[in-house]
């Protein structure tokens, strides 16, 4: 997901005048129970989006039992104390609403669209498995497998999937953003139904979670709905929430990963902070503009010189997530054109041209003024959809920063000037923070960084 | 998080092969559901619902919620009022048009009948010549026109399918920015230039996309999949193309393509946003002005029945694909209400269907199951498609086919038409929550050449459906002669006399494994 949410990230460049006229009517409070409320109002359709965010992902899984968010994600489904196993899926299902639930490294949340008139069912489904899950063992066998068959068609029989994992696992040394959020197969073979009933009693409390709603509701007939099912969750004691970190300089770091690719790949991710752990927080947005410049578009530096222009690579691009809960990574990745004898160390040095490129001389106006003006349309673009603001919301929140982020980090980014840029790209794209991965088809002769 | 890097769905494709890994940082309790194409059109809201209660719809016993207590079945779901608008340019070239005033945004979106059932002998020409639209145009360049919409916030995009070729421009409606992007998109529209650097560029890609698909096992079985449902068939026709036919692909075969297929009289427009009907009208004559003047290319006709048939390609993968499927229905099919919703019951809504409780639930085979059609200008395939562990292969399709046979001998009960009935009206409303998803089903409208007030008629028509429509729908269209296996994985082992009882169905067992 690093590459679809980046330039999301950078939607609020618009000028606050603009702003006025798109943002939406926005309500956050907390119930005694502790549990955050954010409510926005889009009056186009007759329809909502309800979700629940839980500040737990595969970064708070102790080694040996990773993919314990995830799997409890699934035995969400499987019954609470008034619904039998699945039966809450059927139910949604027969009133024509979409659902579903992801978990990632810092959180997993829970979905419903509906018709507005629907939506005290999905509030009310939703509270009772707050509390009230059941866990039964019998579904939990038959659901493991499930999710192991899920491991083996995203990542085990994936060459990309699998090149990813292994990357990650070295990029991140003190950080559990390098275990994988689905778990390790070993993991999964070991894990039991007690140790997810103990994840659950000790994540799932409302101080823990966040209720966001976005669609055809107003306040005052919202909140108090919220209040008849979410109020009579009671408060149980709060998990401590960790930011990941790493550490400040690891040294460079190198892995060759023999594939069943039939194309060879190179990716090149180095340890950034986010805009969690960054202290002076200007860095982190101009991670995203150098983010943008390198890779913004079709006419953006990387697409421009390295596919069209030298045509060293068919493809190339990069990725940075400024909103995790931890420190991130700032990824490099590329397929090297083979069409015209292009090999992994040429593909490489010539991003490394382009990182050089940067750090000496800032991004043109002209560059940064392109950037800008895809933040701004795609501010009012993203109002179309109200899952995209939805989750845009509850990720914020869930990531500890504030939801208005949504509308207004525009000053944070009209701040940073062209030389910060470049800057960053001098502190943070260096070889003592980077992690090199060559992946190369099986049977074919190795290439040496 | 639908907003991606705006870039061609070209480089997009690509580009999984390196990023696709990082997709599995985020994962979802269940895959994605139907391609959007396939769902039905939107219009206007019916006056009445069925008067179904509570019992029939969620069956019993009703849990203790008092949410589900209060819910008022009888009166559908609140709607919104969409005033769709039809009309032709001067060309003839049907237009379509819904005012959206809530944002200062407008989509447009062109669909030719230019995609890859239109190739010929050259596989793949549809989809490179959909991909050297915004190469370049007159003395502008691949980077020129990217720069030239990026700096005004402008979306282009375009894609190639079998039926269709697809251009799109997402773009602001203030005047400095929407007349600019819609002299560039006109530009695009009318005479795209295939400069030489970028053709031997897009050339090297599309091979790179052909190598990438051979790592997918996915990707092989659906290959298998048309080709054996569709011998000789313009279906049959592998849209990535061959290596041989990507090589041997001119400048003057994709300029020829363009001038045929990207004509006016062969395009469909649909718009929807913040400008008046007024401006709509002036702006899609514009639009069809700019294209080459040509006719519609005559409709893609049935293709021939095939028997059924089991074939195995193998693959180096811990899990097998299996595919069953035949030819199904195309999009103007009288029983297309019928199979429709008798799909939904079967596969084709996820939890709560016959094969994800049958193939998921009970039996934890499969993380993704599910059954679809694929209504098409002539018969698209009717496919049902999960991966399971390779040793559960066997089991897995004997489930699949008692599934299936069984739905087609007996056909769906009532309570399942009921709620499948209900969860069509309560989906309406979701279908129309967006601009996008609006601007998709106008031009599908136009495209399938369906009524402006489609979706109430299909709605209606689903309202009257019976059990035994159902079923007798089904047993029209499915017959097992026809059924097709395809399963992509490691090499079956030799079938043990004790696995007699685990054979699959009659229609997997007319043909050995290949």
């Amino acid at each position: 997901m690093l590459r679809l949410r980046t330039l999301l990230l950078l939607l609020p460049l618009l000028a606050p005048t603009a702003m006025a006229d798109s943002r939406q009517p926005t309500h956050s409070y907390t119930l005694d129970n502790g549990l955050n409320v954010i409510i926005r109002e889009d009056h186009r359709a007759p329809v909502v989006v309800s979700q629940v965010w839980y500040k737990v992902g595969g970064v708070d899984e102790p080694p040996g039992q990773t993919g314990l968010s995830h799997a409890l994600e699934h035995m969400m489904f499987k019954g609470s104390e008034h619904l039998e196993p699945g039966q809450a899926s059927r139910l949604l299902s027969s009133l024509g609403a979409s659902e579903n639930a992801m978990t990632n490294r810092d959180y997993t949340a829970y979905y419903q669209m509906l018709s507005r008139d629907q939506l005290p069912v999905a509030l009310e489904m939703e509270a009772e498995r707050m509390h009230l899950l059941t866990l039964p063992e019998d579904e939990f066998l038959k659901e493991i497998e499930v999710i192991k068959e899920e491991r083996r068609m995203r990542v085990d029989d994936n060459p990309n999937g699998v090149a990813y994992e292994r990357f990650l696992a070295q990029a991140y040394t003190a950080s559990p953003y390098a275990q994988p959020v689905i778990g390790w197969m070993h993991d999964l073979d070991r894990m039991q139904i007690e140790d997810l009933r103990a994840w659950y009693k000790s994540h799932y409390v409302p101080g823990n979670a966040t209720l966001v709603i976005v669609g055809d509701v107003y306040p005052e007939t919202v909140k108090p709905l919220v209040e008849r099912y979410f109020g009579a969750v009671p408060a149980g004691p709060l998990p401590v929430v960790r930011k990941p970190l790493e550490l400040p300089v690891i040294g460079e770091r190198s892995l060759t990963q023999h594939l069943d690719l039939q194309l060879p790949s190179l990716l090149l991710g180095f340890n950034v902070p986010s805009l969690n752990t960054v202290s002076e927080p200007w860095e982190a947005h101009a991670l995203r503009l150098l983010d943008a410049v390198l890779d913004g578009g079709y006419s953006a530096r990387l697409p421009s010189h390295l596919e069209r222009g030298d045509a060293i690579a068919t493809s190339v691009g990069t990725g940075y997530d400024a909103f995790t809960r931890g420190d991130s990574l700032f990824v490099f990745s590329g397929i090297p054109n083979e069409a015209r004898d292009i090999d992994l160390p040429t593909l490489e040095a010539a991003i490394w041209k382009e990182i050089d490129a940067i750090k000496q001389t800032p991004p043109s106006a002209e560059e940064l003024a392109r950037v800008q003006a895809q933040v701004v349309a795609g501010l009012v673009y993203a109002q179309d959809n109200i899952m995209q603001q939805a989750n845009r919301i509850g990720e914020l929140v869930t990531v500890g920063l504030p939801w208005q982020l949504v509308d207004n980090d525009i000053e944070a980014l009209q701040a940073v000037t062209p030389e910060q840029v470049s800057e960053v790209a001098r502190r943070y794209l260096v070889r003592e923070r980077l992690t090199r991965s060559y992946n190369l088809p099986n049977a074919r002769e190795e290439q040496q960084p | 998080m639908s907003q991606s890097k705006p870039f061609s769905v070209l480089r997009w494709l690509i580009a999984l092969a390196a990023l696709g890994g990082m997709l599995f940082l985020l994962m979802e309790r269940a895959p994605d559901s139907q391609p959007a194409s396939d769902t039905p059109a939107v219009a206007q809201a019916p006056d009445d619902g069925p008067a179904d209660t509570a019992t029939e719809v969620f069956g019993s016993p009703l849990p203790a919620l008092s949410s589900l207590e209060e819910l008022d079945l009888d009166t559908p779901p609140a709607r919104r009022g969409l005033d769709l608008q039809h009309w032709q340019t001067r060309q003839g070239t049907p237009v379509y048009f819904m005012h959206a005033g809530e944002l200062p945004m407008l989509d447009i979106q062109l669909l030719y009948a230019a995609g890859a059932s239109r190739d010929g002998e050259l596989p793949g020409l549809a989809m490179f010549t959909n991909a050297m639209l915004n190469e370049g145009t007159g003395s502008l360049d691949a980077g020129d026109i990217a720069a030239g919409f990026e700096r005004l916030g402008a979306q282009f995009g375009n894609s190639s399918h079998r039926d269709m070729g697809l251009i799109s421009l997402r773009t602001l409606t203030a005047a400095d920015k929407l007349d600019p992007a819609l002299t560039l998109f006109a530009q695009i529209l009318s005479k795209p230039s295939f400069p030489a650097a970028s053709l031997e560029r897009i050339r090297e890609q599309l091979l790179a996309g052909l190598r990438y698909a051979r790592q997918r096992p996915g990707a092989q079985a659906s290959e298998a999949l048309w080709s054996t449902l569709y011998p000789g068939h313009p279906y049959g026709i592998p849209p990535d193309g061959s290596e041989d036919s990507l090589k041997a692909i001119s400048r003057d075969d994709l300029q020829r393509f363009q001038q045929t297929y990207y004509s006016a009289g062969n395009a469909v427009i649909a718009l929807v946003g913040d400008i008046d009907r007024a401006r709509a009208e002036q702006l899609a004559q514009h639009l069809a002005d700019a294209m080459p003047q040509g006719p519609a290319a005559e409709p893609t006709p049935p293709a021939e029945k095939i028997a059924a048939s089991s074939q195995h390609i193998d693959f180096a993968s811990s899990q097998t694909h299996v595919l069953v499927a035949q030819q199904g229905m195309s999009r103007t099919d009288p029983d297309y209400a019928a199979l429709y919703l008798g799909n939904q019951i079967l596969g084709g809504s996820g939890f709560g269907s016959r094969l994800v409780e049958e193939v998921r639930e009970k039996r934890g085979l499969s993380y993704s199951v599910g059954s679809n059609f694929s209504a098409m200008q002539a018969p698209g395939p009717f496919v049902i498609s999960l991966q399971t562990r390779s040793d559960q292969a066997e089991q897995a399709l004997e489930v699949v086919n008692q599934t299936l046979d069984r739905f087609i001998s007996e056909g769906p009960t009532d309570a399942e038409v009921n709620r499948a009935k209900q969860q069509l009206l309560g989906e309406f409303p979701l279908s129309t929550a967006s601009n996008s998803a609006i601007v998709a089903q106008l031009a599908a409208i136009g495209f399938y050449n369906l009524p402006l007030n489609h979706m109430q008629l299909f709605l209606d028509r689903v309202q009257a459906l019976t059990a035994t429509d159902i079923r007798e729908a089904f047993a029209r269209h499915l017959p097992a002669s026809e059924r097709v296996v395809i399963t992509v994985g490691p090499p079956q082992p030799p079938a043990e006399p004790e696995d007699n009882a685990d054979q699959p169905s009659a229609a997997a067992e007319q043909e050995p494994s290949a």
